[in-house]
């Protein structure tokens, strides 16, 4: 099925992410990384390159010279049999090498030559003319290529140059598609309207700075094609409308083997473990370019255990929520600490602030209190309790389900886009909390009120891509609220929204914190935010709190002690927080 | 420290679909409709492209499409009698005019070799093809996304590294198996050395027997290239945000992957199964022929090849593309009942 579908298929799903709770550290340099699979593909490739060269001249005697015995099986000189007029199979298959790679090659070059000229001038045409060409080429795309080449077999008729020609034409709309999006995904980057800005000429701008970012996927395509057009071409001939006599590839041979395979089975081995062999090496070269091109993170997953030491004393207050003591984070792999040895507490009905620039370890604190430790990472801690639950133990699920709530940065990925709002937030209660359908829905609508969300019947039945980020937000409070929790932690839930949005979350925020007493870890890089919200703020950099503000109300440069903080305090402008009593204006 | 207490401002978020919901129902509709229009639209375009396509089939052909036609032996009379039959001698717009009209009524004009309506040739070979590359999509696309599914949920995260490296080599391998070299080495070991199943089509077999070599040839291969690209897309949903999400709700792993991933998993799969029949549709064409399987890939290789049955040609170049069509047509149709999103894409 190679000859089907393209064996490189970018990955639908984007995987932009945002770094929030649980994110390992990422930034690795983007460079081309040679894997096993791309090594192994090109030394076959190579070894098919040879072939195809010495084969020929080695073997075109045997190959066919008529005279030997006809139909042997596996036999001495003949290890893979002679055909009907005793040529050794294994020769001819050799040989083949060359006429099929030759042609796969060429077809595969036309192809591309053309689908990107034509991509190219598609995506430069005026408007109008780029529509009606992108058109032709959805529409060309979605016909069988086999179909293609059939037809332009049946205008042709049969032979080698023309079932190149076929399956060259038959393989432009898939280059020319590739092209004329990459083309577009890459014009609308800046470089490239600066460019056209600049005024450099289109044909300039193609040439310097669009072609030249497309090479890398449009290699993994032609490494695909090329396999493709490989068993396309074998496979027309295979039916009898490519090769004709005395020229033969392996499509040929396969076929006059399958003539004989009640008889002689031996004798389709050769084609079949040829074909195979190619397609495979083109195969693992597409894919190793690709993997190269996008290299995978080699992670382990992650722990949670125990840390050395004795938990200080003095900790455990009699009203703490939670109770967190000498918690660090490492990397599995290279050993580097990201959070070392933290502790706090959070005392019932407190607003916790942990603040902070990005990478300073604020997140992933939040991932250990929150069992959620991303993959590659081992944490520990000598203490972690959530109200009086030991959490480095085994902890139930439903436990974990029941008293902590979990409120993230991106309400707009946060959200499962496949499942309304309804079906995936009252999961939790269903699933977990043992709730039938119909108390499950009711305790979320009620919440649904509580934070204020309009017509919160309809908004059920929607998708996220429904709602605005605000309501996103305030239906994942709703949900983070519904099973009665503890604690909320709310890792940046503020910073994917627009300003005035950002302020009717924190408002909704506090004041389910004010009516149901609940706990909040809220994490921040705004400290403006932070002080408009806590009642207590840890400052974290480089994976230690190095300060802690008791007293936010009178945050001054006069009242911080750290030097970060006095940066971070500096650096933060007045954030007005309204509500319908009064205005408070939090002044640097 | 500041109050945050009583009301949030009541403006309404920007970009909000609507005060109550409604708005949402009735955008639906309306994509619904807009979808449909434009669908139809674009068939009605790809219909009359396919119908210029299957004319100009005979007027491309280099030199005089008679001559070429009535073949090298033929004599002049004969040549005439293609000429005058094929409607050759009329101006091409009169031609293109007659061939409009006539396919419409249905009518791709008389098979020459079988003096029959070539559409006849053409519809008793459609069910033989369509049968098996329908059954073959629906086994490789269930067996594809529970095969990837599996591996790239017990690979997450470096688990399992034999696991991950036997998968890669074992489906690399055979997805680079063309189908009809795996049809042929099918019949190798299950027909011809073990004898439990015939080799090649026959009336004689019951049509459930025959088929099976036959699907068998093109759900393999093909079962182990969705697998692979399932798998990938797999350890890329996991990543996702809202995963993230569901595990934070600890989830089990059953409601986790069954109903948080697999519908997210399926947009990937039923987008791909469309550009995967349509090949397999090719395939199929290539494969019968290993079975002597009698659907239009024998009827299409025979009309060219051997009788230069131009009106057979036509008429199953058609028919394949009419068949494309209709099945793009239904699993976007498809796609936009699971993820409603997928109905404002442009595709088509």
């Amino acid at each position: 099925m190679a000859d089907s579908i393209p064996s490189v298929i970018p990955s639908v799903t984007s995987s932009v992410g945002t770094p929030s709770v649980g994110s390992a550290p990422t930034g690795r340099p983007r460079a081309f990384a040679w894997n096993a699979g791309l090594v192994v593909g090109l030394a076959m490739l190579g070894v098919v390159a040879i072939v195809a060269v010495l084969a020929p001249i080695a073997l075109g005697t045997q190959a066919s010279g008529i005279g030997g015995t006809p139909n042997l099986g596996p036999a001495p000189g003949h290890p893979l049999g002679t055909d009907s007029l005793g040529r050794d199979m294994l020769a001819r298959t050799l040989v083949a090498t060359r006429s099929t790679v030759l042609m796969a090659l060429a077809a595969t070059a036309l192809s591309a030559v053309a689908g990107i000229t034509f991509g190219v001038a598609v995506w430069l045409a005026p408007h109008r003319l780029r529509e009606l060409g992108l058109r032709a080429i959805e529409l060309a795309v979605s016909y069988p290529t086999m179909l293609v080449a059939i037809i332009v077999a049946a205008i042709l008729g049969q032979g080698i140059v023309q079932v190149v020609v076929a399956i060259a034409i038959a393989n432009i709309a898939g280059f020319a598609r590739l092209t004329a999006n990459l083309a577009a995904r890459i014009a609308s980057n800046e470089y490239v309207t600066t460019a056209r800005l600049m005024g450099v000429p289109a044909h300039l701008v193609a040439t310097r700075h669009v072609l030249p970012n497309m090479a890398e996927p449009t290699l993994i395509l032609v490494a695909g094609a090329f396999s493709g057009a490989l068993v396309e071409i074998s496979g027309l001939s295979f039916i009898g409308l490519g090769a004709q006599t005395p020229a033969f590839d392996w499509g040929t041979l396969l076929n006059d083997g399958l003539s004989k395979i009640v008889m002689n089975p031996v004798v389709v081995v050769g084609p079949a473990v040829a074909l195979t062999f190619t397609s495979l090496a083109a195969l693992l070269v597409g894919d190793g370019l690709a993997a190269a091109a996008n290299p995978r993170s080699n992670t382990t997953r992650s722990r949670l255990v125990r840390g050395m030491g004795t938990p200080s004393p003095g900790t455990g207050e009699e009203d703490a929520v939670l109770v967190a003591d000498g918690i660090r984070v490492e990397h599995g792999g290279s050993g580097r600490e990201l959070v070392k040895d933290v502790s706090f507490t959070i005392r019932r009905g407190e607003v916790l602030g942990i603040v902070g620039e990005s990478g300073s370890g604020k997140s992933l604190t939040a991932s250990v209190v929150a069992q959620l430790v991303g993959e590659g990472l081992t944490a520990s801690a000598r203490r972690l309790e959530l109200g009086g639950t030991d959490l480095l133990g085994r902890v139930p699920a439903t436990t974990l389900a029941q008293r902590v709530g979990l409120i993230y940065q991106d309400p707009g990925t946060a959200l499962n886009p496949a499942l309304s709002l309804g079906s995936q937030l009252s999961d939790v209660l269903r699933v977990r909390l043992r709730h039938s359908r119909r108390a499950a829905t009711d305790l979320l609508l009620q919440k649904f009120r509580s934070v204020l969300l309009p017509d919160p019947e309809g908004r059920l039945r929607q998708y996220p891509h429904q709602l605005s980020g605000g309501m996103k937000q305030r239906a994942m409070i709703a949900s983070a609220m519904s099973t009665g929790p503890d604690l909320i932690i709310a890792d940046e839930p503020t910073t994917a929204l627009d300003v005035t949005v950002q302020r009717e979350v924190l408002t909704v925020l506090k004041r389910m914190n004010r009516e149901s007493g609940t706990a909040v870890l809220f994490i921040s890089h705004d400290l403006g935010v932070v002080r408009a919200l806590c009642d207590r703020v840890l400052v974290m950099k480089d994976g230690e709190i190095v300060e802690q503000l008791d007293d936010v109300a009178a945050l001054s440069g006069a009242t911080v002690a750290h030097p970060y903080t006095k940066q971070l305090l500096a650096a933060t402008p007045a954030v007005t927080v309204t509500g319908a009593n009064d205005t408070t204006e939090a002044r640097v | 420290m500041s109050t945050l207490t009583a009301e949030p401002s009541t403006a309404p978020d920007p970009g909000a679909p609507g005060p109550n919901g409604a708005p949402g129902a009735a955008s639906l509709a309306g994509a619904w409709r807009r979808f449909l229009l434009r669908r139809a639209g674009g068939l009605a375009v790809n219909l009359v492209l396919l119908l210029l396509v299957t004319f100009l089939i005979v007027q491309l052909i280099p030199g005089d499409p008679a001559v070429a036609i009535a073949g090298e032996s033929a004599t002049l009379a004969q040549v005439e009698l293609v000429r005058t039959q094929l409607g050759l001698d009329q101006p091409l717009l009169v031609q293109l005019g007659t061939y409009f009209a006539g396919v419409v009524q249905g009518d791709f004009g008389d098979s020459y070799r079988y003096r029959v309506p070539a559409l006849d040739v053409v519809a008793a070979a459609v069910p033989f093809t369509l049968s098996i590359t329908l059954i073959a999509v629906l086994l490789l696309l269930a067996l594809g996304v529970a095969l990837g599914m599996g591996v790239g949920v017990a690979t997450r995260g470096d688990r399992h590294r034999w696991l991950d490296l036997s998968f890669n080599l074992v489906t690399g391998l055979v997805s680079s198996v063309p189908t009809y070299v795996m049809a042929t080495a099918l019949v190798a070991v299950f027909a011809i050395t073990l004898r439990w199943l015939p080799p090649a089509y026959s009336p004689a077999y019951g049509f459930g027997q025959a088929a099976i070599l036959p699907i068998a040839a093109l759900t393999i291969s093909g079962t182990c290239s969705v697998a692979r690209i399932v798998r990938r897309e797999t350890a890329v949903i996991l990543e996702q945000d809202y995963m993230r999400t569901a595990r934070g709700w600890r989830l089990p792993a059953l409601s986790l992957y069954a109903k948080h991933m697999l519908p997210n998993l399926l947009t990937t799969a039923l987008t791909l199964s469309g550009i995967i029949l349509t090949a397999l549709l090719g395939s199929a064409l290539v494969t019968e022929a290993v079975f002597a399987w009698p659907g239009l890939g024998g009827v299409i290789v025979q009309a060219i090849a051997i009788d230069k049955d131009y009106p057979v040609i036509r008429a199953a170049v058609f028919v394949i593309g009419l068949i494309s069509l209709v099945i793009t047509l239904v699993i976007d149709v498809i796609l936009g009942l699971i993820d409603p999103r997928t109905l404002g894409e442009k595709r088509g």
